[in-house]
């Protein structure tokens, strides 16, 4: 079966054209077509936050956008966020707390991280909880990953 | 999931067209957080679609106005972010950013709008509640025109409206509260956020002194739709806001409820969330009233 | 804020002479799982790849009447229907719940697999998955364990025989007297009685007696990433099989005894796990094996949330009745049980553990403990972190908040008071060696949550509550090889699956013997063709055992790199050295062979020396096991019983912490799930035996805005095998969660719920409020 329909997007800085079926999901799109395999599939419905997704600045779960939906739109994925071979300091914050464990809520759980601090460069502990409300995560009971969050943020703050 | 045929019309008029050539065999897509859920776990009421008409490219529906003259106009396509923080809604329309602001993580909250809740009619929709008692009009569009309804006609059962397969909810009007109102929303969930409310309350109190000069109290999730609990608001009206009538306004609020035992609670405990909610939420609607929340 | 947190460099000797090992040190992997470059199982793509699509049971007992794959084959797209009449050749068990791929006359439990669909399209897979007709004639459902086991109770299934028990024992060791049910028609799978001293008359010495029953619903592990395995077979006669799992020698092992081929034709990987938890030993690789075999081609099966939610292997249902006394001095004087674990559909379920839990944290002369494991027609159960352990530790520390509060006694006075320590009798009489609760106990006294105690019980609708919690730990030999590369650097490969960060922990214990900086040693788990040997990565022992293993290579390889420097710095190897990364005659930096000239003079054309290369074997006989105290300080809103967590601090005996950042991690993450069984997740069942939320939504784990920053308190008390005096780990962090917050919100409102998850509507219902 041919793929029936054309979007242009730009993903993580690129703009990509990509025949695509309108029953496929963004994620989907973006880890079979693009082969950006970074983001997760938790559980499809929107309600574990690991296929974690910026489109058009915006977090959202990409199970539950379809692909012709994405179409014209900006999309960055965890791995738009390094840059010139340098880790995004929200991503070695969570290296240097020893915020992950398993690996597979933290793409994103990094993306919904970062655009926290995008959107609020000082967040309270309970604005970090709040935040990462859609996010969940089995391993780590969370409490590592909120010290990574403060950690990212003041080295933000401090022009990391 | 199955496979479909996608539209993407960019104005209200197209997406009108589409649906009525399809002859009931369209759905509309907005922010796809109950239709695409539905349509993966094959659990949609209606067959499933034949063809997505999206809504997403219809720059008309998104929005959200606010003025002194013609009070709140919303575009069905806002999100529940752009309803939840705009200032306006927050500071004239508290319950309803409330409402927009519990539906669900971040994620869902940037992705869902508010015509797609209201348009799936679950009974637990948290957006509904607040628009009841703000006695907000939906304005609907079909292959015949535009016709308004109000919401409380909106609704006939669980995930039913009263629009036809080729009518879109274009916008909701939400009138400008009378000096001293106050609103609030609350419902009632398992964990702090991400689930489906057990119990939804909304109160919204006119004062005037300690005189309830109008009462609307709108439940959720313990009926087959959201609706006024009007024997509520009965025992509210002209009376004293105090706990004494709050207490008889919250006892006629759980007469006024239908609640099912399901997998997230017994009718019985739903019942009881209801008095105990709308008792608190009467005294925090009348302090807002007060402007002493 | 965060401690001290980043060290990669070695930065010298610490107070106990450690240059690697106890160190805060991030992970290995650390920058390929945040670039999101780590690959898992679902990320893998072959050519020629086949998905698979499962149809499940819609029935919780069902006889098959026919199964017609007609129209499915004819969907496009769909290259094959393989039902139980399609399988290749295997040696069934259906004692089983791993001997039995499809069933062909009855269905045991709703979402049993019934058929697959393979297609090149998942999502064709999918649709063809409904294309499948089945048509099935109900029989009873046995759905409660309790009254599954009364003798005119209808029988669930076929009685059992041979039931292959490996898996448990990858857990947990308990030697004991255990019977099984052996071809007699019973829902009773197996028992096993525990008994010591005379409980009538400890119950007569007592001046209380709380004799309670408590109930703990079946909970599903929940790893964020679904079961996911890729299985290939081709002409070359090697079975290929990557899979997410934590025993990928487990696996090979039960294949070939399935298939009927030699361990040497059979390669497992272990792909990176998104967290396993107990859940993932051993379940999709049989079925996408077979279906492999039967097409010839590599076939993809990534399990959807729902599915494995209705076909995994969650936790069992518990139903416990506990009878306990206690005099006025807080001395426990009988301990009475009887523990009934819901095994659903296939035997399994972890009451031994229980069994030796309930009567294994206190000092009793009388106890007299029975187990049970009950079939039932639900799906079966497997490990779950610490299997077994939670459900029986929120009967005994609730019991024991009792009889203090009755008393008058201190909680924390009357644990100290009676709490095991070495040399003490476990339930089935084996010894305690030295272990940690007293002293877990003692520093949880210490934490920010208990010492706010007397401010937070002053205040309305808060509470502050206690309990213990433990796990014996499982035992089997480990292996490692250690290398030294032509540079100088090294490589470890171990076959154990990194699932808890265990390989950074070998990366520092190689590190320490060979005194070299972390980065000069990478790690590496090998598969079942190119590793030795590992157990499971389960039952906490990975470090405890693997990295006694790797310890022992590394030294090994340090004392071949001696003998070969013998002559040419003439001293005998114990007056040399490993420091600066050379091996150098004690206190003579200068009279020394860097690794670098021993890596070229072991593997140049023509060198002297044999390439060295270092190897660890070990036999695991003692156990180590580790226990914790937990606090916590809930607010419970007294009208809607919405509990809300302020605060929460485990302490727990590690032993020594390899790496403590690591360590405290498995403690906040088993403290959460702790939390989630207290409170949110319950797997809910109809009438029908249908499982109603196979979804994230309704199975609630606890998120961000549920859990505040959680307090961690290492103590160390070494155990006498593992490396540097660790023991387990991963597991004792979960099992006290449950009682710890039943105990809080007792303490917060006076009302006892006898059952987790505590909802607020149980919770309302126990204040009499409804």
């Amino acid at each position: 079966m041919m793929p029936k329909q054309l979007i242009t997007l730009t993903v993580n800085g690129q703009e990509r054209e990509i025949a695509v079926e309108p029953h496929w999901t963004l994620l989907e799109t973006v880890r079979e077509a693009l082969n950006l395999t970074g983001s997760k599939e938790g559980c499809g419905t929107g309600d574990c936050g690991a296929c974690t997704m910026t489109v058009d600045g915006r977090i959202v779960t990409s199970c539950l956008m379809l692909a012709p939906q994405a179409n014209g739109r900006q999309v960055t994925t965890i791995e738009g966020l390094q840059s010139n071979g340098s880790l995004d300091p929200v991503q070695q914050a969570f290296i240097d707390t020893g915020g992950l464990q398993c690996g597979y809520c933290i793409p994103g759980m990094i993306v919904a991280a970062r655009n926290l601090i995008d959107t609020n460069p000082s967040p309270t502990l309970d604005q970090i909880r709040e935040g990462l409300g859609g996010n969940l995560c089995r391993c780590t009971g969370y409490a590592k990953i909120y010290e990574a969050v403060e950690l990212a943020a003041e080295r933000i703050r401090e022009g990391a | 999931m199955h496979t479909f045929e996608y539209e993407a019309p960019e104005t209200i008029d197209e997406a009108v067209r589409l649906l009525k050539e399809a002859g009931g065999s369209a759905r509309a897509l907005a922010g796809g957080t109950d239709l695409v859920v539905q349509m993966k776990e094959r659990a949609t009421r209606f067959p499933y679609p034949v063809t997505v008409v999206s809504l997403d490219r219809i720059s008309e529906l998104h929005g959200v106005d606010f003025s002194d003259a013609d009070g709140l106009r919303i575009g069905a396509g806002a999100t529940m972010t752009d309803v939840a923080t705009h200032p306006a809604v927050r500071e004239r329309y508290a319950a309803l950013a409330e409402g927009a602001g519990v539906v669900g993580s971040l994620q869902t909250m940037n992705m869902a709008t508010i015509g797609g809740n209201v348009c799936n009619a679950a009974p637990s929709a948290d957006t509904v509640p607040p628009l009841l008692v703000y006695e907000a009009e939906a304005v609907i569009v079909g292959p015949n025109g535009r016709r308004n309804l109000p919401i409380a006609e909106l609704f006939r059962g669980p995930g039913e409206t009263a629009l036809a397969p080729d009518e879109l909810l274009a916008e909701l009007r939400l009138p400008l509260p009378a000096a001293g109102t106050g609103a609030v929303y609350e419902r009632n969930t398992p964990r702090k956020q991400m689930d489906i409310a057990v119990v939804g309350v909304a109160v919204a109190l006119t004062l005037s002194g300690d005189t309830i000069q109008r009462a609307r109290v709108a439940l959720g999730a313990v009926a087959p739709t959201p609706l006024r609990a009007t024997s509520a608001e009965a025992a509210l009206q002209g009376q004293t806001a105090n706990e004494e009538t709050f207490a008889k306004a919250a006892e006629a609020a759980v007469k006024d409820s239908s609640p099912i035992t399901d997998l997230r609670a017994s009718a019985e405990f739903r019942r009881h969330l209801v008095r105990v909610m709308t008792m608190r939420l009467l005294a925090e609607a009348a302090n807002r009233a007060k402007g002493t929340s | 804020m965060a401690q001290e947190t980043r060290v990669r460099e070695s930065t010298g000797a610490d107070a106990n002479g450690h240059t690697a090992v106890g160190r805060r040190v991030t992970r290995l992997d650390g920058a390929a799982k945040v670039t999101g470059k780590t690959v898992y199982a679902d990320d893998m793509k072959m050519p020629g790849m086949l998905h698979a699509s499962v149809l499940y049971a819609p029935h919780a007992h069902a006889r098959i009447k026919s199964l017609d794959t007609t129209r499915a084959r004819a969907v496009p797209g769909v290259f094959a229907v393989i039902t139980a009449a399609d399988l290749p050749d295997y040696n069934r068990n259906d004692s089983n719940r791993t001997g039995l791929i499809f069933p062909d006359k009855e269905v045991l439990f709703y979402g049993q697999p019934v058929a697959a669909v393979l297609s090149e399209d998942p999502h064709v897979a999918e649709a063809a998955v409904e294309m499948i007709e089945a048509a099935f004639e109900r029989l009873p459902e046995v759905l409660d364990a309790v009254a599954a086991m009364e003798k005119d109770s209808p029988l669930v299934r076929d009685p059992l025989h041979d039931v292959d028990r490996s898996e448990e024992r990858g857990h947990v060791s308990v030697e004991t007297k255990e019977t099984e049910q052996e071809g007699e028609p019973s829902n009773i799978a197996s028992s096993a009685p525990f008994e010591r001293g005379d409980v009538a008359a400890g119950f007569a010495e007592a001046d209380i007696v709380i004799d309670r029953t408590w109930r703990s619903a079946m909970v599903h592990q929940s790893y964020i990433e679904p079961h996911s395995t890729i299985a290939d077979y081709d002409i070359s006669g090697e079975l290929r099989v990557w899979t997410s799992t934590q025993a990928p020698f487990h696996i090979r092992n039960e294949l070939a005894q399935a298939f009927g081929l030699p361990e040497n034709r059979i390669r497992v990987t272990a792909t990176e796990v998104g967290g396993g938890f107990g859940g993932k030993i051993y379940l999709t690789e049989l079925m996408v094996a077979a279906l492999a075999i039967a097409v010839q081609r590599p076939v993809k099966y990534i399990m959807s949330r729902k599915d494995d939610m209705l076909a995994a292997t969650p936790a069992p249902f518990a139903h416990i009745e506990l009878k306990t006394g206690m005099k006025r001095d807080g001395t426990l004087t009988a301990l009475q049980a009887r523990l009934i674990y819901d095994s659903g559909a296939f035997p399994g379920a972890p009451m031994l553990p229980g069994c030796m839990l309930i009567g294994g944290y206190y000092r009793c002369d009388n106890i007299d403990i029975k187990g049970y494991e009950v079939l039932t027609n639900k799906v079966s159960v497997g490990a779950l972190r610490a299997p077994g352990a939670h459900n029986a530790t929120f009967a005994i520390e609730s019991n024991m908040d009792l009889m203090a509060n009755e008393l008058g006694l201190d909680p924390l006075e009357v644990r100290l008071k009676n709490a095991v320590a070495e040399g003490d009798p476990m339930p089935n009489g084996q010894i305690y060696p030295a272990i940690g609760l007293r002293e877990c106990l003692e520093a949880i006294a210490d934490s920010d949550v208990w010492r706010r105690r007397r401010d937070v019980e002053a205040m309305p609708n808060r509470g502050i509550g206690l309990a213990v919690g433990g796990w014996l730990g499982g035992l089997q030999p480990a292996s490692a090889i250690v290398c030294l590369n032509p540079d100088g650097t090294i490589n470890v490969t171990v076959g154990s699956a990194d699932i808890t960060g265990t390989n950074t922990s070998f990366q520092q214990i190689t590190a320490e013997v060979l005194n070299l900086p972390l980065d000069m040693v990478n790690v590496e788990t090998g598969d079942t063709k190119t590793a030795p040997y590992a157990g499971m990565s389960a039952g906490s022992k990975t470090v405890y055992t693997v990295g006694r293993a790797v310890k022992a290579a590394a030294e090994d390889l340090r004392q071949q790199m001696f003998e070969l420097a013998m002559k040419r710095l003439e001293v005998e190897p114990e007056d040399m050295e490993v420091a600066n990364c050379q091996v150098q005659v004690k206190g003579a930096p200068d009279r020394a062979m860097t690794f670098k000239r021993f890596g070229r003079l072991s593997t140049n054309f023509g060198a002297p020396f044999p390439v060295i290369v270092g190897r660890g074997t070990i036999s695991a006989r003692k156990s180590a096991p580790g226990f914790t105290a937990q606090a916590a300080e809930v607010e419970v809103d007294p009208e809607t019983g919405d509990v809300t967590l302020h605060g929460y601090a485990i302490a727990q005996d590690a032993g020594f912490a390899i790496n403590p950042l690591s360590v405290e991690g498995q403690m906040q993450g088993g403290a959460s799930q702790g939390i989630g069984i207290a409170l949110w997740e319950e797997m809910q069942y109809d009438e029908h035996g249908r499982l109603l939320n196979p979804n994230l939504l309704d199975y609630r784990l606890p998120t961000s805005r549920d859990l505040p920053p959680i307090e961690t308190i290492i103590v160390e008390v070494p155990s006498e095998e593992g490396p540097y005096g660790a023991r387990i780990v991963g597991e004792p962090s979960i099992v006290a969660g449950a009682a710890t917050i039943g105990n809080a919100i007792d303490n917060a409102t006076g009302a006892r719920v006898d059952e987790v998850p505590i909802t607020p509507e149980r919770l309302i219902r126990s204040m009499d409020k409804l």
